[in-house]
């Protein structure tokens, strides 16, 4: 039922009120220190001449993150910028680009991008990860992309995420194959919009 | 029940004088309670829009809207079209734009807003704002 979504793609996302009105757009998503979970998003103006706004979108004030836009329930919902960006270089910033690492020392790739669940839960399911040489070996120039599933037990520290060396394990090519992997059981986001491909 | 699209372009006059104030250019509705709340009228000559509330509706015949009172709404509602509204669940997933709505003349009930992935009952719409007809999702 729900989709998943590359956490860059939400820049541009109209946030719209349930009234229908569209009050801004999403300029950045901001992550907890876990990177575990969606705190809120930044926000920029509509239309091509706005810059950012001074106001931001804590998550406690979504509605639902779905496809086509971010609902919320109020625009008198939206707070200053700074309760929820304070946390941002703390996460946002130490998450992209960051070194996957399996805790038994094993490098899996650097972090490109940040999976999230539609919805109304907010959760990380997974990183988009450029491939290191020992994860994806073979001839190809160009490095390969593959997606991580968070899992339960991830360290995030400095420069880098570490993870299960089991986790490993359950590499995937692609969106799809990550949602039915965190899906949780048979069907539960087996709907016509989990077949999503990679991004890029 | 009566398609929005049977009223459009229709002439408007008064019951009382005949007067005519010019032809149905949209209307205005209330998406919470389900309600067609306006009439939106152009006239003729000047080409100046008149938004008449719904109450003021004395019937609608197949070749005419007749009106009690040529008296504008106040205040003025928003100026939202529902039609070319693009149509969005409060899941935050598209589903087409509104082509039509069907209403009850007589009450301004609204049973269904036509769109263009189907038909979705007026209890289900959340509200009309400058971006989109919001619907729950179902």
């Amino acid at each position: 039922m729900n989709e998943l979504m590359a956490a860059r793609s939400l820049t541009t996302r109209p946030v719209v009120t349930l009234g229908g009105d569209a009050v801004a757009q999403v300029k950045d998503t901001v992550f907890d220190a876990e990177a575990g979970r969606i705190t809120g998003f930044t926000l920029s103006g509509r239309g091509l001449l706005s810059g950012p706004l001074r106001q931001s979108l804590p998550w406690s004030a979504v509605h639902a993150l779905g496809h086509d836009a971010v609902v919320i329930r109020d625009r008198r919902e939206l707070a200053d910028t700074a309760a929820v960006v304070a946390r941002r270089e703390a996460a946002q910033g130490r998450v992209l680009g960051a070194r996957v690492l399996t805790d038994a020392g094993a490098d899996v790739g650097t972090v490109l991008d940040v999976v999230v669940e539609g919805g109304d839960s907010g959760r990380v399911v997974g990183f988009r990860v450029a491939a290191s040489k020992d994860l994806a070996p073979g001839s190809r120039r160009r490095r390969r992309q593959v997606y991580v599933p968070r899992g339960e037990t991830l360290a995030v520290s400095g420069r880098a995420l570490v993870m299960p060396a089991d986790a490993v394990r359950h590499v995937v090519g692609g969106l799809a194959e990550l949602a039915a992997l965190t899906g949780g059981g048979p069907g539960r986001r087996s709907g016509p919009e989990s077949g999503e491909g990679p991004l890029s | 029940m009566t398609f929005f699209s049977e009223l459009r372009g229709l002439p408007v006059l008064t019951v009382t004088d005949a007067a005519e104030l010019g032809e149905v250019r949209s209307l205005t509705v209330d998406a919470a309670s389900g309600t067609v709340t306006h009439l939106r009228v152009r006239g003729r000559r000047p080409r100046r829009e008149t938004v008449l509330p719904w109450a003021a509706v004395h019937a609608v015949g197949p070749d005419a809207v007749l009106v009690r009172s040529a008296d504008p709404a106040d205040p003025a509602p928003p100026p939202h079209d529902p039609v070319d509204r693009r149509v969005l669940t409060d899941a935050g997933d598209e589903r087409g734009t509104v082509r039509d709505l069907a209403f009850d003349p007589g009450t301004g009930r609204m049973r269904s807003v036509v769109t263009t992935l189907g038909e979705i009952p007026a209890d289900r719409l959340l509200g009309l704002g400058d971006h989109a007809l919001m619907i729950r999702a179902g």
